[in-house]
């Protein structure tokens, strides 16, 4: 296990190394810098900016710079909020990400068990048209369409619900609802699909055979084998999740760090751009590292090879 | 009998967070504080540091936090504001301030000329690396110290001489300058604050400030919460606080608002289709802003090095369709000072005749558009700038015969080519920094780095340089007059088509609020008209 735990930790420094570098040497390459204005600035001014943000340096002191920052936990300043460096934001706004992606998840898992269950228990049932139906929906209603009809509805018809803003209870139930609305749908589909495969194979005819009660049938063998499809897409929708959501915070007017994954791009905002690409990619690996994990748990078949 | 109890346990867990949710659900709670006026910022302010900012949206916050030398008045003329009254010398190149002495910081300290002396040495000093330092270089040596090439502070021309007296020289006369002081950036700032926290000193609890308001807090990306300063020297704020929001979105902004949940809007929270349903609404508003909006030729580069095309092309725009696409309050412009501003002269420019447009272009050899090269326009990603190049595009074709390619880029990305591979014809704005036509007319000089259009006229030049030395505010009418005529009706390397508005909802309940053609967001004079309820208790109004 520790041999194996190495061995993916070495792997995912190696990721991350080749995650930071392609990003720095992408951003550097796209047209337009930091500080391109409407009104263009005079070079003297220019100058100093340069100087005070090292960008007269060469790409490759540049480079070594930014790295040796992020060793010591320095993310650098952020070129466009000047009283902050990336550090500063990212702890700011993080948090707000993780919480309303840990919602949407509790959300999407919360509705796709049942809903994937029922579906393939009652299949080809008017019960399993109707689950697959709004499964489709969850799916193919982009975030920004569902955002604005959960406001019209539940905000301005009703007035049950704060439109915007995160403050309490109140302001989170639309934005979870909106972001997990189709890692839900997906998840109902995903385990639906398995859950009908396992429920053809010989062994659960066999338990069936045996007596057992359906619901034994259904939850402890049917549904044991058929978790590791969903494992397998939990770990990178655990990770898009928690870091954010451009369209859902701009909506919703959430302070998070998955506006910036735009912003940060339009703005050309360098060091913020590499931050939160550097938070994505370390829960990227942790969460895939964590799936690995569980596959042990769920199926001990997994822990022997 | 485990059964029916986590039956049991589980409907009271259901019922619990029903109850939870709906105590947490009464969005209209903050509305009971009838002394709390709420505002949408848009997106989170860059800095509240004065030597950095550069954008609307912090100085929104700053000018609700600080006061400077001066402010402009209704006629957008600096007004003494700290300063109590000034001297100018030696035919415009000494400036002598006088500063009140009842003005102070908020933790007690009398503001002083020395605070402004620091903050303008501080603008000017290259390691502060500040964007707007260039709005200085008029004061002697300012440049070069902003370069290097000076290393002594005391060698430039701004100078405490006492507690109450700021000396500012100059290099040459600046008739304009008393409107730069007019600018937040010239704001004073307390060296030991800054000095004492580095880069967090705009943070609450570090950042000292004089205004009609204190910063609270400061949740970024969220809120911004300022208090009413019961110090202020002009007196306290009759509203006692304000909350400053940071909702990215139009529509949730809109339903904010209609909601209860805020007290403003400008256009940074209404969505275009919405503007002519609130413009019936109680409350609404528009303020014309010092902002033009222009085409430009790049006057080296075939066909347009030819100026009977660059007239052709600017006779054939109706710009009095701008307001009816745009429903925005959108004012045709055919000359370039907007109006409100000295010198702005509606009289000037080149209107709407498409009979003489398409004898310009057979005179320049392209009858009917016949032989034109393919040209093109480019604009940035925006939907009302698309709206604007598509109307024009079907103006050219059917006055002049002459189909232009339209070409749209990421903003950083359209910067970047009009620096590099300019198009034929771009488009560009401008707003005032300050209220002078200096900072309107100098963007077309032939050392400007806002010149893209690469025309050059020494004559233009010449004008602008006695303009900025003439005090006479009629002589300097009439020269700014014959620049414009050059720049807008003889040679025309640039189309002026509209200078722009802003539309405001404000609450009814609510009056006093000043948004200025500068597009500052002055919330000093604010307070409730009576104890009427709040939008969102009569329901919302269907007819608005």
């Amino acid at each position: 296990m520790a041999r194996f735990l190495l061995r993916r930790l070495l792997h995912g420094l190696a990721v991350l190394g080749v995650v930071v570098t392609l990003t720095f040497v992408l951003l550097h390459m796209t047209p337009g810098g930091p500080f391109d204005r409407e009104r263009r600035l005079p070079p003297e001014v220019l100058a100093n900016i340069a100087a005070k943000y090292h960008l007269d340096e060469s790409w490759s002191k540049q480079y070594v710079r930014y790295l040796k920052g992020v060793i010591q936990g320095d993310l650098g300043p952020s070129y466009k909020y000047l009283d902050r460096n990336v550090s500063d934001i990212v702890a700011d706004t993080f948090p707000v990400s993780a919480l309303l992606g840990i919602l949407a998840l509790a959300f999407a898992l919360a509705f796709s068990f049942p809903v994937g269950l029922c579906a393939a228990y009652y299949h080809n049932s008017w019960t399993d048209r109707s689950c697959l139906l709004l499964a489709t929906l969850g799916i193919s209603l982009p975030h920004f369409i569902l955002g604005a009809l959960l406001i019209w509805l539940f905000s301005l018809q009703l007035g049950w619900f704060q439109a915007g803003r995160w403050e309490n209870l109140s302001s989170m139930v639309l934005p979870t609802i909106t972001l997990g609305a189709a890692p839900a749908a997906y998840l109902s589909y995903l385990l639906r699909s398995t859950l009908l495969e396992t429920l053809g194979e010989d062994f659960i005819r066999t338990a069936r055979a045996k007596g057992l009660k359906e619901i034994t049938v259904l939850f402890k063998h049917a549904l044991n084998n058929s978790l590791i499809p969903t494992l397998t897409v939990l770990g990178p929708l655990a990770a898009a999740l928690i870091t954010g959501s451009f369209v859902v915070e701009y909506i919703f007017a959430i302070p998070g760090m998955g506006r910036f994954f735009i912003t940060a791009v339009t703005d050309r905002d360098y060091p913020l751009i590499m931050g939160v690409t550097l938070v994505y990619t370390v829960l990227l690996v942790c969460a895939n590292l964590l799936v690995d994990l569980l596959y042990s748990f769920v199926d001990p078949r997994i822990k022997s090879h | 009998m485990s059964a029916t109890l986590t039956k049991t346990s589980i409907r009271r867990a259901l019922a619990l967070l029903s109850l939870l949710l709906i105590s947490s659900c009464n969005p209209f709670s903050q509305s009971d504080n009838q002394r709390v006026f709420r505002v949408n910022l848009g997106t989170e302010p860059p800095s509240l540091d004065w030597s950095l900012a550069t954008d609307h949206v912090s100085f929104n916050v700053i000018a609700n936090l600080m006061v400077g030398l001066t402010e402009f008045d209704k006629n957008l003329k600096p007004a003494p504001v700290i300063a109590k009254s000034w001297e100018i010398l030696e035919g415009g190149k000494r400036i002598v301030f006088h500063l009140r002495d009842d003005v102070t910081w908020n933790d007690g300290k009398k503001v002083r000329a020395q605070d402004f002396e620091y903050s303008w040495k501080r603008l000017l000093n290259p390691k502060t690396a500040s964007e707007y330092a260039y709005i200085l270089f008029d004061i002697l040596n300012a440049e070069e110290y902003h370069e290097g090439k000076i290393a002594d502070e005391e060698l430039l021309g701004v100078k405490a001489k006492d507690d109450r007296t700021l000396e500012v020289r100059l290099k040459h006369p600046a008739s304009y300058f008393l409107s730069i002081t007019t600018f937040e950036v010239t704001y004073p700032q307390r060296q030991d604050i800054v000095e004492q926290f580095g880069v967090k000193w705009t943070e609450p609890g570090n950042i000292v400030t004089n205004g009609p308001f204190l910063l609270a807090s400061w949740k970024h990306e969220n809120e911004i919460q300022l208090n009413a300063n019961p110090h202020f020297f002009l007196g306290k704020p009759a509203i006692e606080k304000v909350e400053m929001f940071m909702i990215n979105e139009k529509t949730t902004a809109l339903a904010m608002y209609e909601q209860g949940q805020l007290d403003f809007l400008d256009n940074h929270s209404i969505p275009i289709l919405e503007k002519p349903r609130l413009s019936k609404a109680p409350g609404f508003q528009r303020v014309p802003q010092l902002r033009g909006y222009y085409y430009g030729f790049v006057t080296d580069r075939k066909p347009f090095d030819d100026v009977r095309v660059r007239k052709a092309f600017s006779m054939a725009i109706d710009r009095s369709v701008f307001p009816k696409i745009l429903h925005g309050g959108e004012q045709p412009a055919s000359s370039w000072i907007p109006p409100g501003m000295l010198a702005h002269n509606p009289r000037i420019g080149l209107t709407y005749n498409p009979p003489e447009a398409r004898r310009l272009l057979r005179e320049a050899g392209y009858p009917d558009g016949a032989g034109f090269p393919p040209v093109t326009l480019a604009y940035n990603n925006d939907e009302d700038h698309k709206i604007v190049a598509e109307a024009i595009q079907g103006m050219w074709k059917r006055n002049l015969g002459v189909l232009v390619r339209l070409e749209n880029q990421e903003w950083k990305v359209y910067l970047k080519k009009l620096q590099t591979d300019p198009p034929h014809i771009f488009r560009l704005g401008w707003g005032a920094d300050y209220p002078d036509p200096d900072n309107f007319m100098k963007l077309f000089t032939a050392l400007s780095g806002n010149n893209n259009t690469r025309w050059k006229n020494p004559r233009y030049d010449q004008l602008l340089e006695l303009a900025a030395r003439e005090f006479d505010v009629k002589k300097r009418s009439k020269l700014y007059d014959e620049a414009q005529r050059i720049l807008c009706e003889v040679d025309v390397p640039i189309v002026p088509l509209f200078t722009t508005a802003e539309s405001t909802v404000l609450n009814p309940r609510y009056s006093g609020l000043e948004y200025s053609s500068m597009g500052r967001l002055v919330l000093r004079q604010v307070r409730l008209k009576d104890s009427s309820p709040p939008p969102a208790a009569r329901g919302r109004d269907k007819s608005a």
